[in-house]
């Protein structure tokens, strides 16, 4: 029955054999060309730089096959597993807040009548995010500097929460800059996420909140009955989608980052720059090979991960 | 068949676009080639290379020592040379391909010339290297200099040199000794044009008056003392005592060799890396107790509130927007012109300009002359003696050719019409930027990639070249503070150590340098105590990391 079934959702004429299939698409197959060989050359064939990862390889000698040597270093430098488990860390509870923060901003926004103020209200936390991590950095930098030059610290001093010869090494200090780095990472990011959010919720029928208003739903109960069901299937695709990049944090944390705070802020990416840059010698690029490359197997890892659980929890539909 | 037909089309017009990426990118490549390959050839007039190759050799035998005696060696001149080159030449937009061009008429020879960004230069020589397609010629930093060296990329020009007339010309300004000084084992693999130049110490004389200071410190004890004035007092006399710091820098610790300048009177006989023994044997100077010393030196230092607060995330632009508004009076800088562009940036903001270049206190003894970066040739290059000998050694020729690579190209760079500069422009101050040149006058002209501000020199820093230039116009022009704190600096100054690369470095500096720094921040800021620093040394196999380093080193 169920072969029955699987052979009657087959396509028409996809029975057929395979050269007149072709034959018949050919006109699809010879326009899908141009992207075939693009993806093959750009990002096919730079794959094949993996094998790095089981040489020692400096760029100027041939690369020498040393096996998993180069990954039993990697697990032994006490460096890798704290930028490693940095790069989690950060990755996923920058993730949950970014996302968390957004859903509650386009909540409210949505709940503005005023069309013009929300629209103002919009642009203006979406501008951030068109600055660059570079302009972010120093901005952040001068506004939260431990001197009487920086406006945070000047402001506390000035409620009496904070003593002017003490004042807050926001980004210097280990203790501060976890917390730090997520609050710029929210001015920064936060209305640009609530892009996607908006969209859904300006698609939502408006009788719903007719009919609830009529069974005597306040603003409230709107909110919690109609508008926060129907985000949470966006919620959770945003999420899903974001879980499978969380390897890939490099520039945010590179810009924020100084010596006093490496080691809450170094990242794989950022692990690996200083290991190519930072040698005072011809690195090792085996060895940068083989950090890149694990980092790729968690994403891809992370990914499939998501996918299983975007099915189940999205009834059958996959993100891959 | 009209589906077709319209399929067809667009994969034709897929197909043209994506020729056209590649059409892009191919441009991007050659000019990675470079962004970069100038074919100066095509820059000059073909029909006018005989003409000129004839010329030059009229011209080279009038300035070039070496082109005065063709018929004494069998060495060929090279036709073509790919030179790779950072931004310390003249960039595309800075009159490159004229500059290249007046090169070729002097030397008769083409060249094809490299230049990537000025900020991914590293980025970019280690791809070509890794690529196998290497330049003929190519500007490299100590530090890659002796990996490359190690790795055998370079070409040995020792015994071109020592039979050169280059040597004898630098023998004549005292300055062989910088060129001993990039010696790996003995060999020379790269040719300095200058010396490395390094930071001397410039005091704020008005803050000096202010606070009572009536001499210049000669002892860290004085030194921190004046440091404390500079805190506590009001030495900028806006009413206002403690809103004003001793001194600051780009972080605690510098990012290339030799890693102190910028806070020398910290660190005094520390090393944080590698550094030769004068028992002649390699050491890792941040195992010393001297390094320990320095460590407790910052950190109490920063704790009593005299070195800025924000030193840790300055970058060397902030350090000097700072100086220029005021807010701290001590500021260790590279000496020669940076003195005058201190002293003017200050006059710009209405302040007291009157800077004291401390000689080095007694803790120090010396300041340190960073080794200079070097033009080497690389070991593919087919006719090497050819290129030493034609371009190399033409480089500091004392004539047309280090003329050229000093002040640039005549009516491009420099000048010596009348005319009158930046006529009605003013300063942020409101203040003219006027400045008119007589008929005969030497004078750098206008920028052109950044107009309103005028060249100070080509590629040789006239004030620090290792061979004189006969008949210098420029030497009038330079700025009295800038030449007395050069001077100051060249006779207080010893050379950086050259530390070879070895296998070892490779392996572990990274992690090695990485840890080093954390610790150096975390203490100097009271994250941690010294003795904690180093036990973190310890623990995060620092320690052995740093031995492995030193065992290869002195193998």
């Amino acid at each position: 029955m169920k072969k029955k079934q699987s052979v009657s959702r087959q396509k028409p004429g996809s029975n057929k054999p395979l050269g007149v299939r072709i034959k018949k698409y050919a006109g699809f197959y010879v326009m899908f060309l141009p992207i075939l060989v693009f993806a093959i050359i750009f990002y096919y064939l730079p794959m094949l730089g993996v094998r790095f990862a089981f040489t020692n390889y400096n760029g100027i000698k041939e690369p020498k096959f040393v096996a998993f040597e180069n990954f039993s270093k990697m697990f032994g430098m006490p460096g890798f597993w704290s930028a490693f488990l940095n790069t989690l860390q950060i990755s996923v509870i920058r993730l949950i807040l970014t996302t968390l923060v957004a859903v509650v901003v386009s909540l409210f926004l949505n709940e503005i009548i005023n069309i013009h103020f929300k629209k103002v209200v919009q642009t203006i936390i979406y501008l951030p995010h068109f600055l660059s991590w570079v302009v972010t950095a120093s901005l952040f930098s001068l506004i939260l500097a431990p001197t009487g030059q920086g406006l945070v610290n000047t402001l506390l001093v000035n409620l009496g929460l904070v003593d002017s010869s003490n004042m807050i090494y926001f980004l210097g200090s280990s203790k501060t800059w976890r917390g730090t780095f997520y609050a710029i990472q929210l001015w920064k990011e936060t209305g640009w996420q609530t892009v996607i959010f908006m969209a859904t919720l300006a698609g939502m029928n408006v009788e719903l909140y007719e009919a609830a208003a009529i069974d005597g739903a306040g603003r409230w109960g709107k909110m919690r009955y109609i508008t926060f069901p129907a985000l949470a299937n966006t919620i959770l695709t945003v999420i899903i989608l974001n879980l499978a990049k969380v390897m890939n944090l490099f520039e945010a944390a590179f810009v924020l980052q100084n010596d006093a705070v490496l080691d809450v802020s170094n990242v794989l990416e950022t692990y690996i720059y200083y290991q190519s840059f930072n040698s005072g010698s011809i690195p090792n690029y085996g060895y940068t090979t083989a950090v890149g490359l694990f980092k790729s197997l968690v994403g891809m890892a992370l990914v499939l991960i998501c996918n299983q659980w975007s099915k189940k929890v999205r009834e059958g539909r996959g993100i891959v | 068949m009209k589906k077709k037909i319209v399929s067809l089309f667009m994969v034709a017009a897929m197909t043209a676009s994506l020729v056209g990426c590649g059409g892009g990118n191919a441009d991007s490549s050659s000019t990675t080639d470079s962004a970069a390959t100038t074919d100066n050839t095509a820059s000059t007039d073909t029909s006018s290379t005989d003409d000129t190759a004839a010329a030059d050799d009229t011209a080279a035998a009038d300035t070039t020592e070496t082109e005065a005696e063709p018929a004494a060696d069998d060495i060929e001149k090279p036709e073509e040379i790919t030179v790779m080159i950072d931004g310390t030449v003249f960039t595309k937009e800075n009159a490159q391909a004229e500059f290249f061009a007046k090169l070729e008429e002097l030397t008769g020879i083409k060249y094809n010339v490299i230049q990537p960004d000025h900020d991914a230069y590293y980025d970019n020589v280690g791809q070509t290297i890794a690529s196998g397609d290497w330049p003929d010629v190519i500007i490299l930093s100590s530090t890659y200099y002796s990996a490359y060296a190690a790795e055998g990329v370079l070409w040995d020009m020792t015994d071109a040199w020592e039979n050169s007339e280059l040597k004898k010309r630098q023998e004549a300004h005292n300055s062989t000794g910088v060129v001993e000084g990039v010696k790996l084992d003995g060999r020379l693999y790269g040719m300095p044009t200058t010396r490395g130049n390094g930071c001397v110490t410039y005091v704020k004389k008005a803050w000096m008056d202010n606070c009572g200071i009536t001499s210049a410190p000669t002892n860290y004890e004085e030194y921190l003392a004046m440091l404390e004035a500079f805190t506590t007092g009001d030495p900028d006399g806006d009413g206002t005592n403690g809103n004003t710091f001793g001194v600051t820098a780009a972080g605690f610790i510098g990012t290339e060799a030799p890693y102190i300048n910028y806070l020398p009177e910290f660190y005094q006989d520390a090393h944080p890396s590698f550094y030769l023994k004068d028992d002649g044997t390699y050491a890792d100077g941040f195992t010393e107790d001297s390094m320990k010393a320095a460590l407790e030196r910052l950190a109490d230092a920063y704790a009593k509130g005299v070195i800025d607060p924000t030193t840790l995330t300055n970058g060397t632009g902030d350090c000097r927007n700072k100086f220029y508004s005021d807010n701290f009076g001590v500021f260790t800088y590279w000496a020669g012109t940076w003195a005058s562009n201190l002293k003017n940036n200050l006059e710009n903001n209405e302040l007291d300009s009157e800077l004291v270049a401390l000689p080095p206190i007694a803790e120090v003894g010396t300041y340190l002359d960073r080794v200079p970066p070097v033009w080497s040739i690389t070991s593919t290059c087919e006719n090497p003696e050819g290129v030493f000998k034609y371009f190399i050694e033409a480089m500091q020729d004392g004539g047309d050719v280090q003329f050229l690579f000093t002040y640039g190209v005549e009516g491009k760079h420099w000048s010596t019409a009348a005319e009158t500069l930046y006529a009605g422009e003013t300063n942020d101050k409101g203040e003219s930027k006027e400045k008119v040149y007589a008929e005969g006058e030497f004078h750098m002209l206008d920028n052109l990639e950044i107009p309103g501000t005028q060249y100070t020199k080509a590629h040789i820093d006239p004030n620090l070249a290792l061979v004189e230039l006969v008949d210098d116009p420029g030497k009038e022009t330079v700025a009295p503070e800038a030449k007395a704190s050069a001077e100051l600096f060249a006779t207080n100054s010893v050379t950086a150590d050259l530390i070879p690369s070895t296998d070892a470095m490779t392996e572990y500096n990274g992690d090695l340098t990485t840890l080093k720094n954390e610790i150096v921040a975390k203490v100097a800021m009271g994250e941690m105590t010294v003795e904690e620093g180093y036990a973190k040394f310890e623990a995060d196999g620092g320690a052995a990391w740093s031995q492995q380093i030193v065992d290869s080193l002195n193998q």
